[in-house]
């Protein structure tokens, strides 16, 4: 699914270097955030098309860079990733379009943002 | 009538109506002090009466209505004295005494065929004020002996006699100093209503008295029953409550004896602390638990031979006693003891009776206070052992997540173009994740182990300088300088070396992360009283304040910590503190002056001191070192 840009926020710089890797050999256009401040920067540079959203981040979480996206009228959507085991909850409560619980592998990952980026 | 003859007959029927009372109330106890207080009333009761009847038929002044009175009157010092025996016990010879003075008297009168002498005089004089300044003194003293009512008790029977003596002496200056006579007379006649007032009200105490007396002593152990309910210690809220249970008696004692069903037993608590068990049989309160209902022995060494040695030491000559019972439970047994019968009153059994069932309730709700935080206590460990899991799961799944991840990718690379080579970054990936991992798992493994305590096992005598410098050592061999500053002399602690070692390691390696780039941990050893303690300083990040406590419980990572680096479980400092813990040590975290952390261990030095191993310095080098006997117990 070339063209479309996708990006990804995870504190952990392994789990960004991971996902950027298998988005894109699938062709996706990838931009990383290591926070949710860092996220909303990138945002405003170049608005991606689908966003990978970590939960728990130091400097500013999913719950309120979800919340500060929607406050500037972005309706780009979420998929959340998280090892927590309120995954789904979670997902719920930044109405993300699908989540993946970590440790999701490469076919997770790809069904996810496809998903999200048909909405 | 004259207003002096008025409040004279006032008077004397006041006494004889007390007499009356004291008299039925001896028929009905029938107790050898019920019937001598009725001796100490009835002896001025009946020369009142005596002395009316008297002048009713004009035999007044006759010898032998003089005679009479005389003796009559001084049927009370002889009374007094055994009551005195009744209350407090006095010595053989004192009532052989008190009898003899008491004969003599009366033969010299009716030898006197009732003419009073100077010298028949005097000795009258003389027994009363004897008797009664004895009387006065033993029972101020066992008052202040005794506790709540009878103590009053006590007191009040202690002014009687003292008012007793000035009222004889009143009686016979009265006689003595004609013009003064009838005022004197009147003056020593109230004084001995108030004595006998006295007498009445400590000797035989009526009802309301009674209730009016003991009512703050049931009222604080009937409030400190219900306080007592939430209190942990079990042998301590026995202890208090029998303290209670006495003082609310004014008696010498109190004991409450807890019921194990299955073993049959009853055990006690020791004032000294601990518990002491006895067959439930035993003893006066075993009777009144396997028999299931109140138990007085007004001679409890003579009601139960077999333990009068230990009735005897407990001071307990009279004890009563009533099984604790709720809803058919035997719960328990509670008594009260006394030195002497007298002190308990006629309502006593009906009050032993409120305070079991009030113990009864008050131990039902313990016992119900207990199951609910055994309950909790089991809710709360599986609640953190469901936390530790969850927690330990989500910090192995991210490592997990790109190990598994960066396989695929290499799987589907090698598929796509095998001719390609492995990517270096991807595999490096792999291995530092997974080498991650390993240690996660190691650590959580770590910290189970300290939550089930085996963690530290072979504690020796090792110097803590020592430790501190292999540390440094080890670390100056990868690079990294360490500043250490140790005394001259050892400080010897028993420790279990490898575990302070990785204490050690693991604070010098958080300095070295949290703490400025190229920065060296400072590590310092002192000794204040009777402890090892050992500083690790860093001028790094710090903590925050309202975290400090905080770190070291399990997964809790400081909310600064991710902004620096973070790979950890959040179960570090958690094994510090627990590795300590087991030492008898402490640890603390400090801000360090400027900026930073300082981590503050203390491990107790060993109490002689030695050195270990071959270093051992000259014993003239080795500055004594003050041992505490109080461990501080952590905050």
């Amino acid at each position: 699914m070339p063209d479309l840009r996708v990006l990804v926020v995870d504190d952990e710089v392994g789990i960004r270097a991971t996902v950027s890797a298998m988005l894109e050999i699938e062709g996706y256009a990838v931009a990383e955030a290591a926070n949710g401040a860092d996220a909303l920067a990138a945002l405003e540079n170049d608005p991606p098309d689908v966003i990978l959203l970590d939960m728990r981040m130091p400097v500013l979480d999913g719950w309120a860079f979800a919340a500060e996206m929607r406050r500037r009228n972005h309706a780009i959507p979420i998929v959340v990733m998280t090892a927590a085991r309120d995954a789904a909850r979670w997902a719920g409560e930044v109405a993300a379009t699908a989540f993946i619980a970590k440790p999701f592998g490469y076919d997770d990952l790809i069904a996810a943002v496809e998903q999200a980026s048909l909405t | 009538m004259t207003a002096l003859e008025l409040i004279s007959l006032i008077n004397q029927v006041l006494f004889i109506g007390l007499f009356v009372v004291v008299l039925w109330h001896a028929l009905r106890r029938r107790t050898r002090a019920s019937w001598n207080t009725a001796l100490l009333l009835g002896g001025v009761a009946v020369a009142v009466a005596l002395s009316r009847v008297a002048a009713w038929v004009g035999l007044d002044g006759a010898p032998a209505v003089t005679a009479l009175t005389l003796i009559l009157l001084s049927a009370v010092p002889f009374a007094m004295l055994r009551l005195v025996d009744d209350f407090s016990g006095s010595p053989r010879w004192v009532q052989i005494a008190g009898a003899v003075a008491f004969l003599a008297l009366g033969m010299l009168t009716v030898a006197g065929m009732g003419e009073v002498t100077a010298p028949l005089a005097v000795a009258t004089i003389g027994f009363f004020a004897a008797v009664g300044g004895y009387a006065a003194v033993v029972f101020a003293l066992e008052s202040r002996r005794a506790h709540g009512i009878t103590r009053r008790r006590m007191t009040a029977v202690a002014l009687g006699a003292a008012v007793f003596i000035a009222a004889i002496v009143g009686l016979f200056l009265g006689v003595l100093v004609e013009p003064l006579g009838p005022i004197v007379a009147l003056i020593a006649q109230l004084l001995a209503l108030v004595a006998v007032l006295a007498f009445f009200l400590g000797f035989a105490p009526p009802a309301w008295v009674r209730r009016a007396w003991r009512e703050p002593d049931l009222r604080r152990f009937l409030e400190r029953s219900v306080h007592l309910a939430g209190v942990a210690d079990e042998h301590a809220a026995i202890t208090e409550l029998e303290r209670a249970a006495a003082a609310a008696f004014g008696a010498t004692g109190a004991s409450i004896g807890l019921a194990d069903a299955d073993r049959r037993i009853i055990r006690y608590a020791l004032p000294a602390g601990g518990w002491s068990e006895f067959a439930d049989d035993v003893y006066i309160a075993g009777r009144a638990f396997t028999q299931q209902r109140r138990v007085v022995a007004h001679d409890a060494p003579e009601a139960d031979p077999d333990h009068a040695l230990a009735y005897e030491e407990a001071g307990a000559r009279t004890v009563i006693g009533a099984p604790i019972t709720t809803d058919d439970r035997r719960i328990g047994v509670l008594t009260v003891y006394a030195e002497r019968a007298p002190i308990f009153v006629e309502d006593d059994l009906w009050l032993l009776e409120l305070l079991a069932s009030q113990t009864g309730l008050l131990l039902e709700a313990r016992t119900l206070t207990a199951h609910a935080s055994e309950l909790r206590a089991r809710e709360d460990a599986t609640r953190l052992k469901e936390e530790f899991l969850s927690a330990a799961a989500h910090d192995l799944r991210t490592p997990l997540t790109v190990v598994l991840g960066q396989a695929e990718l290499m799987e589907r690379r090698a598929i796509r173009s095998p001719e390609r080579p492995v990517d270096p970054a991807g595999l490096a990936r792999i291995v530092r994740e997974a080498r991650r991992l390993r240690d996660l798992v190691a650590e959580l493994l770590d910290a189970q182990r300290l939550e089930d305590g085996r963690a530290v096992l072979d504690r020796s005598a090792a110097d803590v300088c020592e430790v501190v410098s292999a540390i440094r050592d080890r670390h100056a061999g990868n690079g990294v300088e360490i500043s250490v500053r140790c005394p001259v002399e050892p400080l010897v602690s028993a420790i279990d070396r490898p575990r302070i070692e990785q204490v050690l390691d693991n604070l010098v390696e958080n300095a070295l992360k949290y703490g400025p780039a190229g920065g060296a941990p400072e590590v310092a050893v002192a000794h204040p009283d009777g402890y090892a303690r050992i500083s690790v300083v860093d001028h790094g990040v710090g903590i925050p304040e309202a975290e400090r406590e905080r770190i070291f419980e399990r997964f809790y990572r400081a909310s600064n910590a991710h902004d620096v680096t973070d790979t950890g479980l959040g179960l570090g400092l958690y094994i510090c503190r627990r590795i300590v813990e087991e030492h008898d040590g402490r640890i603390r975290h400090d801000e360090t002056p400027g900026g930073g952390s300082t981590f503050v261990i203390d491990l107790p030095l060993e109490p002689s001191v030695e050195t270990a191993g071959e270093a051992t310095p000259d014993p003239g080098l080795t500055l004594p070192h003050r041992i505490s006997g109080e461990r501080v117990a952590d905050a």
